[in-house]
Order: C-alpha cells, then structure tokens, then sequence
C-alpha cells in the first residue's frame, strides 16, 4: 500500500518538474552549505587538535600560572616553577619521573637569514630516553642529542625546507642561536604539528650554559606516571605538594597540573563554539528550503483539490490523502538532501585540495563522516516530511463535496 | 510603469496571502542574517575609526619581535639606550617606553593573572591621548606614587573579575605587594584591555628588578607636519643601524597606529565577509523560492494573461507586471527582515557588552538600510525575469483556452 502512495507521490512530482526542482534546489543548496561547512569544520578541528595532541594519556605537565594563552608555556607567568620541584614530584608514589623543560623564544640565523622560534630543552641522562618516548622522537636524518653534545641542536621537520631560509638546514649545517654557532646533528621526522615540526631541540646543558637561560626559572615540569588509571591521584598528590611547596592554600594555586587531555578538552569546546555560530548560520539556508518545500506543497494542494475531491468520493481516507502529500514532501527533502550531500563533499573535499596545492596548508582538510552524510539525509526527509505535515493535513481535511465543486 | 500595474501586483499577492507570506518569509529571514551581520561589521569598523580620530593619527608604536602576543616575550625588548636614541630623531615629537607583564593579582583571598602595565607619570597626557582612555573616577597616578595602583574598568563589578567589587580605597595584592587602589580607567570594549593594572615606572621597577630599562614597547607621535609613515621608515632604519642590525634581521617593527588598526580591521572584515557569504546562500535559496512562486503564479493566471493580451496588454507590460510583483515579494521581505535585523543586533550587542565586548556595536547607517532594501527588491525582481518572460512570451489564444 504505502509504495502504491510513494509511487504515487513520485509521479506527481514528475509532473510539476521544474516546480519540484527548483523546491529541491532550495533544499540541496542548503544541505551542500551545511555538509560542507561542517566537513571543513570538523577537519579543521582534528587539524588543530593534531597540533596539539602528541601527547600520551599517560603524561602529566605542571606550569605556573600567568597568562598562559599568550604565548608558549612558561611564559607569561607570575611566579615562576623552582628546579626542585621536579626532584619532589618523582619521589611521589606512582610517578615514574619528572623533569624540567625549559621553553625560550630566541632568533636562528642560517645562510644570513633570521627567524623567530622556540627552543625546547632535552634533559640529560635517563630522562632523555622518557622524552623521546613520550613526544615520540625520531631522527630522519642525521641522529638525535645524547649526553655531552654542548653547542649541538636538532631541527623540526620543516626546517629542510627551502622557503624559511632561502634553503634547506641539513644535519651538518652551522646555524646562528641567539648569535651563537651551533652545529645541526639532526633533523626531525615529520610530525604533522607545526609546534613540533618547527621545533629547535638542544640539550639542557646548552640551553643554560651556552645561551645563558635562567635554570632556576623552569617553564614545564613533564611527569610521566606508572599507571595511567590512577592519574588522578597522582595529578592530586602533586598539587598537595606544590601547594605546600609555594606556600599557598587550596583554591588560591598559582599552578596548574594539567593532562594534555583535558588542554585538549578545553580546546576542542572553545573552537566548537565557534563552528556551531557558523553552522547556525548555515542552517538558516536549510530553514528556508523548508518554507520553499511547504510553500510548493500547499500550491500543490491548491492544485489538486478537485482531483483530491475524486479520491475521497471513491473512497479514499483521510489517513491515505495525508500520507500521499507527506511522502510527496519527504521525498522532495530526500532527494534534495542526496543532491546535497553529494554536492557539499565535492565541494568540502575540492576546497581541502585547493587548499593544500595552492596555499600548501595541512591545516585544511575535510572530514565527512558516514554519520555526517546519513544524518544530513535523514534531516533533509525530516525537513521535506514536516514542512509538509500543514499542507498535507490540509489537503486531507478537505471537504469532497467542497473540492469536487472547486472552480479548478 | 505606472500606479495601475503595482497596484494590481499588491492585489495579487493579497489573493494569494499563504503563498506569498511563506515566500517573504523565505527572503526574510536570508536579509535578516545578512543585515545583523554586517551592522556588526560596520560597527566595529566605526568604533576603530573613532579609536584612531581619538587616539590621533601621528602616532607610532615600536614594538619589539618575539614569540606570542605583541610585547610578551622577555627574551625580545627595546632598551632605554633605544627610546633615548629615537627620541633625539629629527620629527619625533613624544615618545613613552611601556612596561607590560603579567601578573597576579589579588583580592579578597582571590587570585587573577592579568597584564600590569607601568603609567609612565610625566607622559600621561600623551599616553591617554595614545591609548584614548582617561580616568574616571579617583585620580591618575603621580610621581611617587610606589604603593598606589589604577585598575582598568572591568574591576569595579562584583563577579567580572573577582566576587566583590573593588571600591577607591580598597587593597589589593601585586605578586604578592600590597597596593592601594585609587582610579579607574574608562572602558576600552575589550575584555584583555579592561583588565589592565596600571601602576608607576618606579613601583614597576621595584617589583621586576631584572625588567628595568627593558620595555615591551614603545609609543611616540610625530611633530606636526610630519609624515607618520616616512617618520617610521626613518626610525626603522636609523634604529637598526644603532643596534647594529642587519635589515631583516631587526629585533623590533615600527608601525603607525593607522597600519596597526588597518590589520585589525582586516582580520575583522574577512571573518565577517565569510559568515556574510554563508547568511548570502539562504538569499539564494530565498531566490530560488521567489521564481518557484512566480512560476505558480503565472500558470494559475494563464487565463487572466490571456484577457489582458487580449484587450491590448503589450508584451512588455506583463514582463512588468509579473517583474514587480517579485520584487515587492523581496522589498516586503528586505523591509521586514531589516527591522527583524534591527531588533536582533541590538539583543546581540547588549549581550556582548554585558560579557565585556563592548567594541561589537552594532551601527545602522543608511546606506546599510537602503543597501538591503534595494538588494531585496533586486532579488525578488531578478527572480521574477524568467517567469515574468515565459508569461509575457504566452500566445493569447492558447493563454484563453488554458484551463
């Protein structure tokens, strides 16, 4: 019965074709906005979040408060970490080690060019195996620091590249920290993070030696825990002992221990924020392809009284006069939604294209997930179906006597 | 045209009110968006010109390179050797260095970590000029004022920055220093802004021995009759040199407040002309509707087309006819959807200035008005061409046995 009504439905859309097309455009202009905003969205998202999430569930970071969105970690800060916490964090229960990092901003000079980075420490001894797990650290070329290297350094990725420099830093190179000669003993894997990718390494030796960085001012102290389930604990064990160590009380810490997780966390809401304002904006388009859709269904209605009036004197029910015009509008939501979905991830995934060969940006992508593109054609029959729940309840209130007798 | 033809579109759309209001509803909601938007956009446009009529538009910063936001990172800074030596430039008329660092402030057993930036005493006229923000309540600070300290505005609310208002009078903790409060600053429309601390050169130097003589920047103003952009060039230059940089290899940047704001501003007017972009494909899904309805219109009215054609209605009098009538369709839509706008960008802009945004002032000139009234009525008219050709292009005697 119901796939006679749906045939039914089909062909009188067939018959009004350019009306049902350009209803149906309205629909898949506004689908194709929304999916492909939301690919771009999302991809964007995962790209950000990428930068940041190299970081594993089982590591714990501690800074001083301040202002830390400002800048990169440690700076900012209104008192900063002593270098002996690190020493009384790792005697904690459940903590494997922790150490200090230190995080400086400073020039690099390479083939009489001059560029603004960070410089992050490696610690010496045991420790520098931990890092190197933990942010997952490999040599493309060259090898990475080891104990004793004074005035060696080891670049991020993107530094092999021709266009920060005027050419490409090889390991071997001579670069100028700070105005001082270090020599380049590796480069980086790829890691698909600009902080990560841009990155200048040095031991902490070098960091307070050479270059003459505070070591009394620690901007990160690392922990890594034993046991990641019980990360909370220890994450509370630390703040314990950093309140008592820096003399302040419960409620009014000037540190933060944070996971990457829960920065992550932070993160992925903030921008969320942002992309549902655009969203939001774009569904309006879909609010009115839906006017379009009950617009086309009441004329359709109006059409149709007297061959309405038909149906009911031979019998037909309120129920099956409903039922023909809602399918009739679903379907016209369906298939604009399908045009759309198919429309909007050409148009998503085009743009990532465009993005990475014209402007070589990593950071624009799309994302469409099955669960994007089923949810944007389930919403579209919603839409078509309830903005034709008025037209078709009207149709299926209508008196036969009264519709037989209509002028049309 | 004339008063006959629009007065039959208006009786024709009142025939048909259901379709004709879901259509304007279409249009609607489209010029609404589109309308809220862009009032934000001049808004803010308005408020930087204002910023830089105020502030004056002779003024300079130099600001030091670095890492993060402008004039945060320690590790880059212009040094007091620095001011004294541009300050002897031919056409430098005043010039500031300015201390700005984090801090932590305290308050009512409450901790806050926002900028402290040094009020350099003997320059405040000029720096409130710069910065376009006075005192206003309290008073300025003044040579010797160690222990005394101005808050920007957001500090005299209860629940902005900490529970309970602070009051003249009151005292608070920098990095763990007693301070007296004793002005307010007026609001700036920003919540990075109307956080500031402001306290003297010296107390600054007292508080952060090893930041002395160290600035994040520094704001001057050209002489009258001098170039702001010529005047930068010429400080860029003559500063490296006596840094002895090499070009491109500059520890600092010179920028005119114009160049700064004009960045601003962009940044601004791309994000908006993105999300105008996205409000503008609802106006063309709005179009979409408006021709869908016209089409209807025409072939409900066949007939009537044929009596008009018959009885000497020119060809191009129904192209008219049925034109008009879609553009009133956009025009009564734009009209609505302005004043729908109106209302819903003054609930936006309150609820951004009682978050601290006051800067997101919606503005309504009437170009903006008028702008979206005409765009409407051109929508509404351009989507009607095509049915309004097919009805003009309609062969009488068919149109009179159409049934």
């Amino acid at each position: 019965m119901l796939k006679d009504y749906a045939a039914f439905s089909l062909k009188n859309l067939r018959n009004r074709r350019l009306r049902s097309w350009l209803t149906m455009i309205g629909i898949f202009i506004g689908i194709a906005a929304v999916v492909s905003l939301i690919g771009l969205g999302e991809g964007l998202r995962l790209a950000i979040m990428s930068q940041f999430g190299f970081l594993g569930p089982d590591v714990l970071g501690v800074q001083a408060s301040g202002l830390t969105f400002a800048g990169p970690p440690g700076s900012n800060v209104a008192t900063p970490l002593s270098d002996d916490l690190a020493g009384k964090i790792r005697r904690i229960n459940g903590v494997e080690t922790a150490f200090n990092r230190y995080l400086e901003s400073g020039t690099l000079e390479f083939n009489d060019r001059q560029g603004i980075g960070i410089a992050a420490s490696v610690p010496e001894g045991e420790n520098r195996k931990v890092l190197e797990v933990m942010i997952n650290l490999k040599a493309e070329s060259g090898r990475l620091l080891k104990d004793g290297d004074t005035r060696k350094v080891v670049l991020g990725n993107s530094f092999k590249n021709d266009d920060a420099f005027g050419k490409g830093i090889k390991s071997g190179d001579r670069v100028l920290l700070n105005g001082i000669t270090f020599e380049v003993v590796g480069i980086l894997e790829k890691k698909g993070s600009f902080i990560l990718d841009s990155i200048v390494l040095l031991n902490e030796g070098s960091m307070t030696s050479v270059l003459g960085i505070d070591e009394k001012k620690v901007d990160v102290i690392a922990v890594k825990v034993k046991d990641q389930d019980r990360i909370a604990q220890v994450k509370e064990d630390i703040e314990k002992l950093l309140r008592k160590e820096r003399n302040v009380e419960k409620g009014e810490e000037d540190f933060q221990v944070e996971s990457p997780q829960q920065t992550l966390e932070a993160l992925s809401s903030t921008l969320f924020a942002v992309q549902l304002f655009v969203y939001i904006i774009a569904a309006i388009s879909l609010a009115v392809g839906g006017i379009g859709i009950m617009n086309t269904m009441y004329t359709s209605v109006l059409e149709r009284t007297k061959e309405i009036g038909i149906m009911k004197s031979i019998g037909a029910r309120n129920s099956a006069i409903f039922t023909i015009f809602f399918i009739e509008s679903g379907l016209l939501g369906m298939i604009g939604g399908i045009i759309g979905v198919a429309i909007g991830m050409s148009v998503a995934y085009g743009v990532s294209i465009a993005g990475r060969v014209l402007l070589g940006s990593d950071l624009i992508r799309a994302s469409i997930s099955p669960l994007l593109a089923l949810g944007a054609l389930s919403f579209s029959f919603l839409l078509g179906s309830l903005f034709g729940v008025l037209p078709a309840y009207q149709a299926s209130k209508l008196n036969p006597v009264d519709s037989l007798r209509s002028a049309k | 045209m004339n008063i006959y033809e629009i007065r039959y579109a208006v009786q024709n759309l009142g025939k048909r009110k259901l379709r004709s209001s879901l259509t304007i509803l279409s249009i609607l909601i489209g010029i609404t968006s589109i309308f809220a938007l862009l009032s934000f956009g001049i808004g803010i446009q308005k408020y930087v010109d204002d910023l830089a009529d105020e502030a004056g538009r002779d003024k300079l910063f130099i600001q030091a390179k670095g890492v993060g936001a402008p004039g945060t990172d320690e590790n880059f800074f212009l040094a007091k050797e620095d001011v004294e030596f541009v300050e002897k430039m031919n056409g430098v008329n005043e010039i500031a260095g300015i201390y700005f660092k984090a801090a932590e402030i305290k308050f009512d057993d409450q901790k806050r970590f926002y900028f402290l930036m040094a009020d350099v005493v003997d320059k405040l006229d000029f720096l409130e000029e710069a910065f376009s923000v006075k005192v206003i309540s309290g008073r300025r600070l003044k040579e010797g004022d160690l222990d005394k300290a101005v808050l920007g505005y957001n500090y005299q609310f209860e629940d902005k920055i900490f529970k309970k208002a602070i009051r003249l009078g009151d005292k608070i903790e920098i990095n763990g220093n007693r301070y007296e409060v004793i002005g307010f600053k007026e609001e700036i429309g920003n919540p990075q802004d109307d956080t500031n601390v402001y306290i003297t050169v010296e107390s600054f130097e007292q508080l952060f021995p090893d930041r002395k003589d160290k600035f994040s920047f520094v704001i001057m103003s050209a002489q009258k009759g001098v170039n702001p952009s010529d005047l930068a060039d010429r400080v860029e230059e003559r500063l490296r040199k006596f840094k002895d940089q090499e070009e491109g290899k500059e520890s600092f940047f010179v920028q005119t407040f114009d160049d700064a704001l004009a960045t601003f501003t962009t940044i601004i007017n791309v994000i908006n002309g993105m999300l105008v972009l996205i409000a503008f494909v609802s106006v063309v899904v709005a179009f979409v509707n408006i021709m869908n309805t016209m089409y209807t219109s025409i072939l409900e009215r066949t007939k009537e087309i044929g009596v008009m054609k018959a009885i000497g209605a020119k060809n191009s009098d129904i192209l008219l006819v049925f034109i008009v009538e879609a553009g009133l369709i956009g025009l009564v839509g734009g009209l609505l959807g302005v004043l729908l706008g109106y209302v819903v960008s003054n609930i936006g802009g309150s609820i951004a200035a009682s978050s601290g945004f006051a800067l997101l002032k919606p503005s309504y000139p009437l170009s903006l008005i008028v702008g979206c009234l005409v765009f409407s009525f051109l929508v509404g008219a351009a989507a009607g061409f095509f049915p309004a050709r097919r009805a003009s292009k309609l062969k009488p005697v068919d149109a009179l046995r159409y049934e």
